[in-house]
């Protein structure tokens, strides 16, 4: 049976080419939309690495456009507005960061390890972001002011750029990046390691993170550009006003910006999201109007083949044999399709055009997405004109006209 | 072999209720070369689609092989159509999209069969009615002469025992005409039963026995 | 004839309803998809209110600075700009207007307990000549109060509703990042994807809480020229082009950067320098060429299906058309029969999409969900794939039944095949 519906398909290739290609073309919409859905899905499914709850944002800006200047006074400004706000009774905690979670861009850095070109983000941060942003240490232990002193540059990493560069050894103490003998810096060494952490938010891929140290009122380090508190549950935004009010006392030239930490959450999550639901409702109504065409195009193939159908039942094809050799053809198409999808996207990996962010069980979960898609809109359009296919009545169907 | 009794047919459209056949008793028997005559729209092919079983009578009831069908089901049809019976039609209806060989081998299809045997059938069918010589070609590459032979050689592939023929030989001048007569005769001949409905008087005189039919009754 | 024709492709749509409306609906969804996107283009590039002069406005809106370990990327400082605007005037009559404008800046308020985020943006008095603001109340602040730093501000009517009330603003002040302005004109929202034009709240450059900014080469700033007319732009932007060069030699920080990418753009060249990580030419037609790509990737699905429909349509009238040939009608009125079919279809699926992008234009408007959006429909993009949906549904419905119109009657009545 399956050779007899395959030469039909293909000596009706020319009707069927077009179909197929319709086919084809949706897979590769659904595969888009279903891996893009698959990626942000197992991103959320990893852990974040810290707490956002209850964290306020305090953007500094000290008026100034150069990144790369400052002051001992400017250092010695940010210091005692990092004391003044933690002197504020709701306030837990406070610490420094050149950038708090959630921020739109990032820092990046890349060096040679090993012969190899490694990559990863990173932020400098004073000793109380792990308590701040509840941190959770593996290995080693976290930053302390004596850092400050080092003749090395102390680091601490998460799990997967630990994992990436060691391995199943251990990293700590460890030097990280190969001797430049042109620009001689301190070589930067392990202290510690983190469960994870993804300043990009839960949508966003996993990735390697270090921290660099930098220690509030030291003039060695530039002013950190972010003081994150930690303040009580149920803080009122009203504290906000007095908090802006203390720091305009303490800096008055200086403009101060603060969002709680959940709210940066939520743009950068809607800013994520949003193109993804309007690329799934394009393509909703895409795959409606394709499911509407391929119910259309199967009726009228089908009406047009009516004594076919009705010569089939004449010469012993019982009902269930015609219904299901209809559904067959149409499967059948759908995999030719399907196939050439397939072929299509699998050069993805195959030419490594997404890197790493296309992590095998996403593709995979992606073309199984797309796949099954595309075999139950082809059986759902099939459904009915082949129900009314099979109910034709034989006599009726091969009566001379 | 097939054995009618007191059949009525009768048609309902919303309002007009047509009789199509009344009252027909005929018994055809084994090994018999019947043809069926009379006038357009004198229930020929009604007649020959209740003997295929392809239609219900309103009343009256059908045996063939000294079993009534009338409880047979929608399936039990199916398998009995397949196996016992062959249909040839005034307008041959390939499948235009199949070779002749894989027209032939329909009916096989809805069998248990290996695609060998399959095709060794449906070879053998067609060398029987004299296009060994044409088996990949398409329908539309015949004349309708072969044409109506692969519709021949695809009833027969089957070895039913019965062979109903609507006006086989309609669409054909004369001498295809006497052709596919001719095979016929052969195939009755080799033991197939066969009903044929036509209104050509020369090719009836070529059977057996003449059943006439006008509007919808029994002539003789 | 033409009448005949139009009644009866009416009556044979209203026949085959379901085809009908799967064309209909494939046509429709199309069109809606291209014109909602077009839209929100056009907020971003296209001269509409207050940008009305951008047909004759270029700018210097991102550049790059390049040395051989470090790039920025990014707004220029007000020092770069002003280096290359100063006696720009003079040197090319066909500048008109020069303006140097901050982009927003969010700014917090605290108004009796409640916080009031806004955008601010610095900028002079030439930034009121260049663009068409439409003032609800008051007007501009002038050159002179930007000489003089003096603390007045316009602000939109929303920015107005949220410090006073819906009460006139004018001549009362309000405080924001910790600097009292006065109120002198209330204008109009600006839709927020407007690069040049948008904010909440403008104010005079020199109230910037520094002055370290006058030098800086980086920064976040840009500049706008209005030009005299169209024409006048290779000039400018060549005038604008050597003054870089000579900017360039006067890089602050020499060790660190040497060279300085950037121009003079139209919003739509400025967009490619930024997505093509802008070389030393900004690349406008690579720019159109995605655009362009995308669209087409987007109907490639919609019209292979509505090839496929009007092709299934065109089948199941074989029989038909043998019929009206037999009654001695000819090919041509057969094909135009078709095309008229076709036509109307397209028309019937363009008019729904039409409503259907207004309609969701006006919510999206109205909405909120993009802050103070006022998008429009482009009806030349309407009538580009308008057309083009023309074109496929002639070109795989008319074909077909021209060559089946070709056929033989007899052929075309008698298909002696299943």
């Amino acid at each position: 049976m399956m050779r007899h519906l395959l030469k039909l398909v293909w000596n009706r290739k020319r009707a069927n080419a077009l179909i197929m290609l319709e086919i084809f073309f949706t897979f590769l919409v659904v595969f888009g939309v279903g891996t893009l859905g698959m990626y942000l899905w197992d991103n959320w499914r990893h852990p974040l690495g810290f707490d956002w709850k209850n964290v306020w944002v305090v953007q500094v800006d000290m008026q100034q456009q150069t990144d790369d200047t400052f002051t001992p006074e400017q250092v010695e400004t940010t210091a005692r507005l990092a004391r003044e706000v933690g002197s504020l009774e709701p306030v837990e905690g406070v610490a420094g960061a050149m950038l708090s979670p959630y921020s739109f861009g990032g820092y990046r850095s890349g060096m040679n390890m090993n012969g190899h070109y490694l990559e990863m983000d990173f932020d400098q941060v004073s000793e109380g972001f792990a308590g701040v942003m509840r941190l959770e240490l593996v290995k080693g232990r976290w930053f302390e002011p004596a850092d400050a002193v080092l003749s090395w540059r102390p680091i601490v990493i998460d799990e997967d750029l630990a994992h990436e560069v060691w391995g199943d050894a251990g990293p700590l103490g460890k030097r990280l990046g190969d001797p430049n003998p042109k620009e001689p810096e301190p070589e930067m060494r392990v202290i510690g390691v983190v469960r994870d952490f993804r300043e990009h938010g839960e949508l966003s891929g996993p990735g390697n993170f270090r921290f660099d140290y930098k220690q509030l009122g030291n003039p060695k380090y530039r002013p950190p550009r972010a003081l994150l508190a930690r303040v009580r549950p149920g803080t009122p935004a009203a504290f906000e006003e007095e908090l802006t009010r203390r720091m305009q006392g303490v800096a008055r030239d200086w403009s101060f910006k603060i969002t709680p930490l959940e709210q940066l959450r939520q743009t950068a999550f809607r800013r994520t999201i949003t193109p993804l639901i309007v690329g799934g409702i394009v393509a909703f109504f895409l795959l409606l109007m394709v499911a509407l065409g391929l119910l259309g195009v199967l009726w009228q193939n089908l009406l047009q083949r009516t004594r076919e159908i009705g010569l089939r039942r004449a010469i012993g094809a019982s009902r269930q044999e015609v219904h299901r050799q209809i559904i067959m053809e149409q499967l059948l198409l759908t995999t030719l399709g399907v196939l050439l999808g397939t072929i299509v996207v699998v050069q993805l990996p195959v030419l490594d055009v997404f890197g790493s962010a296309l992590r095998p069980s996403v593709f995979v979960s992606g073309l199984v997405v797309a796949m099954v898609s595309m075999y139950v809109l082809a059986a759902v359009c099939a459904l009915y004109p082949s129900a009314m296919a099979s109910r034709v009545q034989p006599a009726e169907a091969l009566r001379y006209e | 072999m097939i054995h009618l009794e007191q059949v009525t047919k009768k048609y309902r459209t919303d309002r007009v209720e047509t009789t199509a056949l009344e009252n027909i008793n005929l018994t055809v028997e084994k090994g018999e070369l019947v043809s069926v005559m009379g006038p357009s729209g004198c229930g020929k092919s009604t007649l020959l689609n209740l003997m295929g079983l392809l239609d219900e009578p309103t009343q009256g009831r059908i045996a063939l092989d000294g079993k009534a069908i009338d409880r047979y089901g929608e399936r039990a049809l199916a398998r009995v159509r397949n196996e016992r019976l062959g249909f040839v039609f005034q307008q041959f209806h390939l499948v235009a999209d199949l070779s002749v060989v894989d027209n032939v081998e329909i009916p096989l299809l809805y069998r248990k069969m290996s695609n060998k045997e399959r095709r060794r059938a449906a070879l053998a069918a067609l060398d029987h009615v004299g296009l060994a010589s044409r088996v990949h070609h398409f329908p539309g590459q015949l004349s309708g002469g072969q044409q109506q032979r692969v519709a021949i050689a695809r009833a027969i592939v089957g070895k039913p025992s019965v062979l109903l023929a609507d006006e086989p030989t309609g669409n054909l001048d004369s001498q295809m005409g006497d052709e596919i007569m001719g095979i016929l005769q052969d195939l009755n001949n080799e033991g197939t039963t066969i009903v044929m409905v036509t209104h050509d008087p020369r090719l009836a005189e070529r059977t057996h026995r003449v059943v006439r039919l006008f509007d919808g009754r029994q002539v003789q | 004839m033409l009448r005949n024709y139009l009644k009866m492709a009416l009556k044979v749509l209203a026949r085959r309803k379901f085809f009908t409306f799967i064309s209909l609906f494939g046509i429709s969804i199309t069109l809606f998809v291209l014109l909602v996107a077009t839209a929100m283009l056009d907020q971003v590039f296209a001269p509409q209110a207050p940008e009305t002069r951008a047909d004759r406005t270029l700018g210097i809106y991102q550049v790059t600075l390049r040395g051989e370990n470090s790039t920025f990327n990014g707004f220029a400082g007000y020092g770069l700009l002003d280096r290359i605007v100063r006696g720009l005037q003079q040197e090319v009559p066909a500048v008109e207007k020069v303006s140097i404008l901050t982009t927003p800046n969010d700014v917090v308020s605290y108004v009796g307990g409640r916080k009031i985020e806004s955008s601010l943006k610095r900028t002079d008095g030439a930034y009121w000549q260049i663009l068409d603001f439409d003032f609800v109340e008051g007007g501009p602040f002038s050159e002179a109060d930007d000489a003089n730093a003096r603390f007045v501000a316009v602000i939109n009517e929303s920015t107005r509703d949220r410090f006073f009330g819906k009460a006139p603003a004018v001549g009362r002040t309000f405080e924001a990042d910790g600097q009292r302005f006065r109120v002198m004109g209330v204008v109009r929202d600006v839709p927020i994807l407007r690069v040049v034009s948008y904010s909440e709240i403008w104010v005079p450059i020199s109230t910037a809480k520094s002055r370290t900014f006058r030098k800086e080469y980086f920064g976040n700033f840009m500049t706008v020229f209005l030009a005299r007319s169209r024409s006048d732009f290779p000039q400018i932007k060549e005038a604008v082009h050597r003054r870089f060069r000579v900017a360039e030699e006067n890089i602050p920080d020499r060790t660190m950067f040497q060279t300085i990418d950037g121009g003079a753009d139209t919003l739509f060249e400025a967009a490619s320098r930024v997505i093509f990580e802008g070389g030393r030419e900004s690349r406008p037609e690579l720019l159109w060429a995605v655009f362009l790509g995308l669209a087409l990737l987007f109907m490639l699905l919609p019209s292979v299906n509505l090839v496929n429909i009007n092709l299934s349509r065109i089948l199941d009238r074989a029989s038909e058309i043998g019929v009206r040939k037999a009654f001695g009608a000819s090919s041509r009125t057969l094909v135009g029969q078709f095309v008229v079919e076709n036509v109307v279809l397209t028309l019937i699926g363009g008019a729904v999409g039409l409503v259907l992008a207004a309609a969701v234009l006006a919510a999206l408007n109205s909405s909120g969900l993009i802050p103070y959006a006022d998008l429009r429909l482009n009806f030349r993009i309407f009538f580009e794939g308008l057309a083009l949906a023309l074109f496929f549904g002639l070109f795989s419905g008319v074909y077909p039944a021209w060559k089946m119109s070709r056929l033989h009657p007899v052929q075309a009545l008698r298909g002696r095949t299943v």
